[in-house]
């Protein structure tokens, strides 16, 4: 194995092969505060790509409610509990994970550390998660199965991970990584369908389809991320969680960079079990209603810091600004500004793609409608 | 009541003595004798098999790559070979109590391969898939894709009876008397095939031909030339593979030959297989 640098470990590490990262690199972010599980998203993706034989349970975009939620059944408990202890060192000014990462905690013989999820385990998704877990009769009162007064939804693509575990388990080379974007593709003609990326990837979103003999997975629309446009999960999303673009390394962000701002420069995004050891691309604002000795095994060690800068936006018009721009244009914004209370998002060649208000304006409508002399309800 | 206790010990004793007696019968080899017979049958149950001496092959762990096989499973394969006009036959048996023929998540299919150096050569390529500059040729075969051959129709309900499809969009109504247009939907939705991989279903043979020049290089050999048939029993699979006599094979030019064995039930699939290495091949 080589060693690589993995900035969300704040240490190097053993991977199966050498560093190589993308010209640029395919990123997201998703402010899970926001997510409504309406799974417009899932379908959006869902019509557009995985339609076909053998996809039937196949879903690259998933939304799941955490934490009793799943898709496939039990994706990161089991891996969690094969992994052992994950601790960090936050004594020093960056945090360095002094836990094992899957590829650090190969079995012999193994590329990483993985297991594979069984059909069964695709069969249920969202079935009974968002349910009670017992019957409630009638004047008694619903008590919460698991004793806890939160959830929240989590949304989930292919992480697109600078270090991928499919591409390393992939004993043939199937799995590549483009070095315009860093999206990571498997090659359909190439693909024999051995599982083994099923068996690597921790976040398990490489899927076999059964009815083509290969594995497939979210592909981030390329053929739209191409074109400037964001794929179909951030487009569709009518909770507006979400932004895409492409994110720098730390000693290289940007403040002009959405991405980079948001987790390079005010840290309030964060990877998704870093732990796991991919620099996985796709980052997550944490909910700030769920106790952090839960998110900060999920999101890394800066859990709390990025919940009080993200509760600070009413405050900073910056990060305020930039958080309006989710979901404003279909549009790739790789450069934002704020001038006043106008936040605009720009493409690379500094064209403006879409301007937003920082506060949008309220009109307050009078009850009582005196040109039809009618007193109006709130939905009429 | 002695009497039958008499009866029943001198039945068994007869029934050891001509079970052991069949036993050495079997004629076994220590490389793989390919006979010449009188003809070349896809059948592994045709009787002109019955004619060919056995040679037993034990089956050894892939141990070159990762991921690696770690725990030994099929032990040995029996094997037999005749030829006839240009082609050769090879059947491969070995136990196995589980059929895995349905392919899905964490669901291998039982399969098996016949690898042979692509030149007759002194010096064979490496055992494990050749190396480079030194091909090996790969006959494979799959359990489901003999189901599909035998029937099985092309789709998740004849894997799962009560799975639950809402919609392909290639059976819309407006594409029920355009064969085309319908052909190119589904293309839409199943890229593997479009790109012409032949891991895609339906098949219409249960075996693929493959080149290799070391681990990880198994790629499509330019022609399909192998043929044959996979039947399971209770005591497991026996599989005959047809294909051409490798060049120049005769009397006096011997060559090599390598098995490998997937079972389903194991979790294998690539390069989690038992395998041999090179055996002798000689024409009889």
């Amino acid at each position: 194995m080589a060693r690589v640098n993995n900035w969300q470990l704040g240490r190097e590490m053993s991977y199966w092969y050498p560093e190589a990262r993308p010209q640029k690199q395919f990123a997201a972010v998703f402010d899970t505060n926001k997510c409504i599980a309406c799974q417009t998203c899932t379908l959006a993706c869902k019509t557009t790509w995985t339609s076909g034989k053998g996809q039937e349970y196949m879903l690259w975009n998933n939304v799941e409610t955490k934490p009793y939620g799943f898709y496939p059944l039990a994706w990161d408990l089991n891996l969690l509990d094969m992994l052992g202890g994950q601790s960090w060192d936050e004594s020093g000014e960056r945090p360095v994970y002094t836990g094992s990462t899957i590829f650090e905690s190969a079995p012999a013989g193994e590329r990483v550390l993985g297991w594979r999820p069984a059909e069964e385990d695709y069969a249920y998704a969202n079935v009974g998660e968002d349910d009670c877990a017992g019957q409630v009769d009638g004047g008694t009162s619903l008590e919460n199965s698991h004793d806890m007064a939160w959830f929240y939804y989590m949304a989930r693509i292919c992480n697109h991970c600078t270090y991928p575990a499919c591409l390393a388990s992939c004993p043939r080379g199937s799995i590549y990584k483009r070095p315009e974007d860093g999206i990571v593709l498997v090659d359909q003609g190439r693909c024999r369908g051995y599982q083994e990326c099923v068996r690597g990837c921790p976040y398990k979103k490489v899927f076999y389809n059964a009815m083509t003999g290969t594995s497939e997975k979210c592909i981030a629309c390329f053929p739209k991320m191409e074109l400037g446009i964001q794929p179909q999960c951030f487009v569709n999303c009518i909770g507006k969680i979400r932004m895409a673009g492409y994110l720098s390394t730390p000693e290289n962000a940007r403040e002009d960079n959405p991405l980079d701002y948001l987790i390079h420069i005010k840290k309030v995004a964060l990877p998704l079990f870093p732990q796991f050891g991919l620099e996985p691309n796709v980052y997550y604002i944490p909910p700030v209603h769920v106790p952090t000795s839960f998110t900060g095994q999920m999101f890394g060690p800066g859990v709390a810091k990025a919940i009080e800068t993200y509760r600070s936006a009413a405050t900073d018009a910056d990060l305020a600004g930039l958080l309006g721009l989710f979901g404003s244009s279909e549009r790739v914004m790789t450069r934002w500004r704020r001038i006043g209370e106008t936040i605009t998002g720009l493409d690379d060649d500094g064209n403006v793609l879409v301007s937003v208000p920082l506060r949008e304006p309220v009109h307050i409508r009078q009850a009582f409608d005196p040109v039809q002399q009618v007193t109006r309800m709130n939905c009429t | 009541m002695r009497h039958l206790v008499l009866i029943k010990m001198l039945t068994a004793a007869i029934a050891l003595f001509l079970s052991a007696n069949c036993g050495n019968t079997v004629m076994t080899t220590p490389e793989v004798h390919a006979i010449a017979a009188d003809r070349i049958t896809l059948d592994p149950d045709d009787s002109v098999w019955e004619n060919a001496p056995t040679h037993i092959a034990k089956l050894i762990l892939q141990d070159l790559v990762e991921p690696r096989q770690m725990e030994p499973t099929t032990a040995e394969v029996r094997v037999k070979a005749i030829t006839k006009d240009g082609q050769i036959a090879f059947r491969m048996e070995w136990s196995d109590d589980t059929l895995n023929d349905a392919p899905g998540p964490r669901k291998p299919v039982d399969a098996a391969a016949v690898q042979l150096p692509a030149v007759i050569q002194a010096n064979a390529p490496a055992p494990q898939m050749g190396e480079q500059g030194m091909t090996v040729e790969i006959a494979y075969w799959r359990a489901d894709w003999q189901a599909s051959v035998n029937g099985r129709p092309d789709g998740i309900r004849a894997l799962h009876p009560n799975a639950s499809v809402d919609h392909h969009p290639y059976e819309a109504k407006p594409l029920e008397n355009n064969e085309e247009a319908r052909r190119r939907a589904e293309l839409r939705y199943a890229p593997a095939k479009a790109l012409g991989n032949v891991r895609s279903g339906p098949r219409e043979v249960a075996f693929e031909d493959l080149i290799a020049e070391g681990p990880g290089t198994l790629t499509p050999a330019p022609a399909r030339h192998t043929s044959g048939i996979g039947k399971w029993s209770d005591t497991g699979w026996a599989v005959v593979f047809v294909r051409p006599i490798p060049n120049g094979f005769s009397a006096t030019r011997p060559t090599q030959v390598a098995f490998a064995v997937w079972e389903g039930t194991h979790g294998e699939a690539g390069s989690r297989k038992m395998r041999t290495g090179w055996i002798n091949l000689l024409a009889k």
